[in-house]
């Protein structure tokens, strides 16, 4: 058993090398840390672990993250469960559809891989309301306005777009 | 009571001609020397209006001279009869086509002309289907022509003319092709010959000089003839969709260059995120000082290293354009190879490996190299594809087929099958859906490797029951390869 105040996070994703060091950057970081390989095994493992955050892949073999997280969402108690994404896919088409469902009605950060181990470890901090170290803050807070620009910009009429360039021109 | 009969008979002729003259299905008028109409049927005056005291030139013509050239001045001139076709107008003021039958009158046999009868027939129906059918030849968005057995244009269109200009009697190969003597594998000959209709894809020169790209067809001109005496040549322009065609494809590459270097760029990105773990993770263990952490944290960094390496090699490959190198091999034994080679891998994670192969299958030039990296990225595939299905005990099976034409590879599981939409992407891009397993490149250089043997690859699938890749090559092309790389 974790202790009350340690957080459990289930790292889903195919490639063990990636599970070990997002494991392991998130153990030194304190948290209590559960893998799984693909969206079955992560189900299997939410069902006896009930985590408090999930870090998500969404290619994988076997069951994707989308498929994963469809699942989720079924159940009232599990879609509160915050996720966060860390893919490779965000800008290719095979991650680009899946990550607009994600972002549009779900937990609405991702990270693109490659990451480094403070803006992974910020970024879930963050989302979890937890106190971060400095370098994690700043980490975090770099991920958080990443975000919120790209939610801007998708969201955004090609009036507004085009203000924001004189902007930022006029900033130059 | 003779001269009664011979009164009576006079006067049966006078009907005879009277009604002949009436009823003869021409617009019938006799006219004298000076133009004036002195007798005519109902059906002139029906056409032509009331002629009694009037010319003809004003009855045919609305005119009140007589017409420049006169078909009757000819006939009062020479005696000989006169066929003229003519364009008049008729009573309500309408143009009307006719055809004109001018015959002298002399009221004694051998003496002068003094009259002559006109017996015109209207073809303004016929004339007007003629000018729509000049229309339709001229206005039609094709090149006609119509050669004779010496090539020679006798008749083309405007699209023609305005194409590649107005040169009558000239060869249809100096006209199209600027050539001086006949083209080869000519269609028209072809046709002289066997009085077929024949079609081909033709490039000529249009009077600007520019290329010109068209579908040819030539046919007989009249159908039955014992030999065909004239040909007609009808072609296309495709020059356009041509430039169309060329477009597309220029733009479906640039697209496949793009999915191509996402997919590149998503191979690196898993790649340096193994990087990442591994500095981070030695970083960690120089710390900690942690001999154990430390390997960990190499061998990562390691694995990745090696992965660069293999995906560029990959890469390379694919994107080499190659010739197989062809050596007469035994099918079947390059499935023996495989199947010793994944046997025991497969049963160690539960898929059963077999082969069905044709004994008959006999010996054919096949780059063994190429058809091995196929079979393992096909087998490789299968045992994934089993993996990732809840069933127990799934099965690969890989057979070779031979009959004359084609000799056939396939491999078959009981997977978990493609989804529709994955089905149609899986040749096109650089895909994968193995997350950080696959390079995606596997089924795009199988199949690179298959078309470089002539040959063709085809996927079937049902999601859930399981998916067959047939690889087929017709022994034809092999052979024809085989000749060339022996050249």
């Amino acid at each position: 058993m974790s202790e009350p105040d340690i957080k459990t996070i289930l790292v889903v994703d195919d490639e063990a090398d990636v599970r070990n060091y997002l494991s392991m950057a998130l153990t030194d970081a304190g948290f209590n840390v559960i893998t799984a390989s693909d969206g079955f095994d992560a189900l299997k493992q939410v069902k006896k672990h009930n985590p408090d955050l999930i870090s998500l892949d969404l290619v994988m073999p076997k069951r994707s993250g989308i498929k994963f997280y469809r699942d989720m969402v079924k159940n009232k108690e599990w879609e509160k469960i915050p996720i966060i994404i860390v893919t490779g896919h965000a800008r290719d088409d095979l991650g680009k559809s899946d990550l607009k469902e994600l972002t549009m009605s779900g937990p609405g950060i991702y990270l693109e891989k490659p990451i480094k181990p403070n803006n992974y470890v910020g970024a879930i901090k963050q989302l979890l309301e937890m106190d971060t170290t400095e370098d994690e803050q700043e980490a975090a807070e770099q991920v958080e306005l990443q975000n919120e620009l790209k939610n801007i910009i998708d969201d955004a009429n090609p009036e507004t777009l085009k203000k924001l360039r004189e902007m930022m021109n006029k900033k130059k | 009571m003779r001269k009664v009969r011979s009164d009576k008979s006079r006067r049966l002729v006078d009907i005879v001609y009277r009604t002949l003259f009436q009823q003869v299905p021409f617009n019938v008028a006799v006219i004298d020397r000076d133009h004036n109409v002195v007798d005519a049927n109902d059906n002139f005056a029906r056409r032509f209006g009331d002629w009694r005291g009037k010319k003809c030139y004003n009855l045919y013509k609305k005119l009140h001279r007589p017409c420049d050239e006169c078909p009757s001045a000819q006939v009062f001139e020479d005696g000989n009869v006169v066929v003229a076709d003519s364009v008049g107008i008729d009573q309500n003021g309408k143009e009307t086509h006719y055809v004109g039958h001018v015959a002298p009158i002399r009221m004694e046999e051998g003496g002068p002309v003094e009259y002559v009868m006109e017996m015109t027939r209207t073809v303004t129906g016929t004339r007007s289907w003629q000018q729509e059918y000049q229309i339709l030849f001229d206005r039609v968005p094709c090149y006609i022509t119509v050669i004779d057995r010496d090539f020679r244009i006798l008749r083309a269109n405007e699209a023609f003319r305005q194409t590649f200009g107005d040169k009558p009697n000239q060869h249809c190969y100096e006209v199209y092709k600027r050539r001086k003597s006949k083209c080869p594998n000519c269609p028209a000959a072809r046709t002289f010959r066997d009085g077929q209709v024949h079609h081909s894809q033709q490039v000529g020169t249009k009077k600007s000089g520019e290329k010109a790209h068209y579908v040819l067809s030539t046919s007989p001109l009249a159908r039955g003839e014992k030999e065909v005496a004239h040909i007609i040549e009808i072609s296309t322009d495709i020059t356009e969709t041509k430039k169309l065609e060329k477009e597309i494809v220029a733009a479906e590459r640039l697209a496949a260059v793009g999915q191509t270097v996402a997919g590149l760029a998503h191979s690196i990105k898993n790649i340096l995120m193994g990087l990442e773990g591994g500095m981070y993770i030695t970083r960690k263990a120089l710390k900690r000082d942690d001999k154990e952490m430390l390997a960990q944290g190499w061998e990562m960094l390691e694995r990745n290293f090696d992965k660069t390496t293999s995906l560029v090699k990959d890469f390379l490959s694919f994107s080499k354009g190659r010739l197989p190198e062809l050596q007469m091999v035994n099918p079947n034994d390059l499935v023996h190879e495989i199947i010793g080679l994944y046997k025991d891998i497969a049963e160690s994670i539960g898929v059963i490996l077999t082969e069905d192969i044709d004994p008959k299958v006999k010996e054919a030039p096949l780059d063994p190299k190429g058809i091995h990296t196929c079979l393992t990225n096909l087998v490789s595939n299968a045992i994934d594809a089993c993996q990732m299905s809840e069933k127990k005990d799934c099965r690969v099976r890989i057979s070779t087929k031979d009959t004359r034409s084609t000799l056939t590879f396939t491999v078959v599981d009981d997977g978990c099958g493609i989804d529709h939409d994955i089905k149609n992407r899986i040749f096109t891009t650089f895909f994968t859906t193995k997350g950080g397993k696959g390079t995606g490149l596997g089924l795009l250089t199988t199949r690179k490797i298959v078309q470089e043997h002539g040959g063709k690859i085809s996927v079937s699938s049902k999601k859930g029951e399981g998916t067959k890749f047939t690889m087929a090559f017709p022994r034809k092309r092999l052979q024809a390869l085989f000749k060339d790389n022996i050249a």
